[in-house]
């Protein structure tokens, strides 16, 4: 079973502290929402599991290893950043076959995830024709392609629409019915509502919450005033400390 | 073949851009070697041939693009971050793209050598000289232009690697070729002037927009210089890569 596990971690930009002490575990099997607000460290934190970022202090494992010393790092956690980083003159399926390149990935599974995600009948066009909706899906494509165990997707519902949204609630939750850990970072409350098993929520760079959904209590008004009253709080705590 | 050259090869093989930038060597040399022609240059002089071969050397300053691209690029459309996901030890991507740019530089330079030989001789013939292709100078002048063409693609990795904005890398480094050198070597004075990059690439290439061709290093000199210089770029590629937040 591969989790991910984050510990301590802190990040420092300057005199600004864009994540404080952050530890938690997303576990296999289940779908683990990283809720806050924009700014609030979801980002930084992904970035640094991912060996992007270099933590100030602490450490983020993957199966009890850090990113950067996975074997294959492509076949064992596949992420979503944002949706623009590809080069629009790249036609969609050739930015999979970059990606399956680097990561030693069979070929053939670049016309499988491009099939997951419904973007076989436009794998010809190049990026730049692209809508946010079919970006998005690409990415998700890319997160895909070397089948990992982990999932670490930043925002993966923006620019789809009602109908991406709901395909997008039955991707996650086949992949951790899969046994896989998926790690998402939203503040779409709604769809954590009706996706996640655990949520973690954070403000101002500090988590403030995490466990199970249900003990937050069903439903998205329930989820809704606990987000709102943690992050409020924090952001209130914050400014009397200044 | 390791999974980071095959990848650079298949990002260069999946766009346009740096093969149209590329194309323009070849062009520019024929367009250099037409006008030296046709402004009246005497094909029957000694160092004409020369001079007009040297033009592949010029076209290097697209190998210096392409190599910017490498690296500037990939910031620039946000691709970097899948790539240093891929191998997140960084330091087989600056390695991949070292070896792939400077190949294909390379490439470029021999393609640009062709087409100098070619349109030479063709000039040449049309206006009754005698095309020299055994002559020493020919192949030093073409063999210099090669090398200068593969350095410049290893410079090029650097600077995009340590001024990742696109515009600011490409900006800095024509501005270094038009203006900042002449104006640095004037400071300087000609005796160190000649080891300043530009000067040392003409040195190895043989052509000549600093400075007389007397003032330069020899060959050789200007391109253990050059050599240098592609090593220290390339170092810097490595170091300022490796820790560096990618946010």
């Amino acid at each position: 079973m591969t989790q991910v596990d984050v510990r301590g971690l802190t990040k420092e930009f300057g005199r600004m502290t864009a994540v404080r002490d952050m530890s938690f575990t997303a576990p296999a099997g289940k779908v683990t929402a990283f809720l806050g607000p924009n700014g609030s460290g979801k980002t930084t934190t992904l970035r640094m599991v991912l060996g992007l970022v270099r933590p100030t202090a602490g450490q983020a494992l993957i199966g009890g290893v850090p990113y950067a010393r996975l074997g294959q790092p492509r076949r064992q956690v596949g992420a979503l950043l944002e949706a623009t980083s590809f080069h629009p003159g790249r036609r969609a399926r050739d930015h999979l076959r970059v990606l399956a390149a680097a990561g030693d990935i069979p070929g053939r599974r670049v016309d499988e995830v491009l099939d997951q995600v419904d973007l076989t009948g436009h794998a010809e066009r190049r990026v730049r024709e692209f809508s946010l909706g079919m970006r998005q899906r690409l990415g998700i494509a890319a997160a895909l392609l070397g089948d990992p165990a982990v999932l670490l997707l930043d925002e993966p519902a923006n620019g789809l629409d009602p109908a991406g949204h709901t395909w997008l609630r039955g991707l996650l939750r086949g992949l951790a019915a899969g046994g896989r850990t998926v790690l998402v970072a939203t503040h779409l409350l709604g769809e954590v509502a009706q996706t996640a098993d655990h949520v973690l929520i954070v403000s101002t760079g500090q988590l403030r919450f995490a466990g199970p959904l249900r003990e937050i209590g069903a439903g998205n008004q329930a989820l809704e005033s606990a987000f709102l009253n943690l992050t409020e709080e924090a952001s209130y705590a914050g400014r009397d400390s200044q | 073949m390791p999974a980071a050259i095959r990848s650079e090869f298949r990002k260069l093989a999946t766009v346009r851009a740096p093969w149209l930038l590329l194309a323009a060597g070849p062009l520019v040399v024929l367009a250099g070697v037409t006008g030296l022609v046709q402004s009246g240059a005497n094909v029957h002089a000694r160092g004409t041939q020369d001079t007009a071969l040297a033009h592949v050397g010029l076209a290097a300053v697209f190998t210096l693009l392409f190599g910017i691209l490498a690296v500037a690029g990939e910031y620039r459309h946000g691709t970097i971050t899948d790539t240093f996901l891929s191998f997140p030890g960084r330091r087989s991507v600056v390695a991949a793209k070292l070896a792939v740019y400077g190949l294909i530089g390379g490439l470029a330079g021999v393609a640009s050598s062709l087409v100098a030989v070619a349109a030479t001789a063709a000039w040449w013939a049309a206006k009754g000289g005698s095309f020299q292709l055994s002559s020493a100078g020919t192949w030093r002048t073409l063999g210099g232009g090669v090398a200068v063409s593969v350095a410049f693609a290893l410079i090029g990795v650097g600077v995009g690697a340590l001024i990742r904005n696109l515009v600011a890398a490409v900006a800095a480094t024509l501005a270094w070729i038009a203006l900042v050198e002449g104006i640095a070597g004037q400071l300087i004075g000609s005796r160190l002037a000649r080891w300043l990059p530009l000067a040392a690439s003409e040195s190895v290439d043989r052509a000549t927009l600093t400075a007389p061709a007397t003032r330069l290093l020899p060959q050789w000199g200007g391109g253990l210089v050059l050599l240098g210089y592609a090593a220290a770029f390339a170092a810097a590629a490595v170091l300022t890569t490796l820790n560096r937040d990618v946010t």
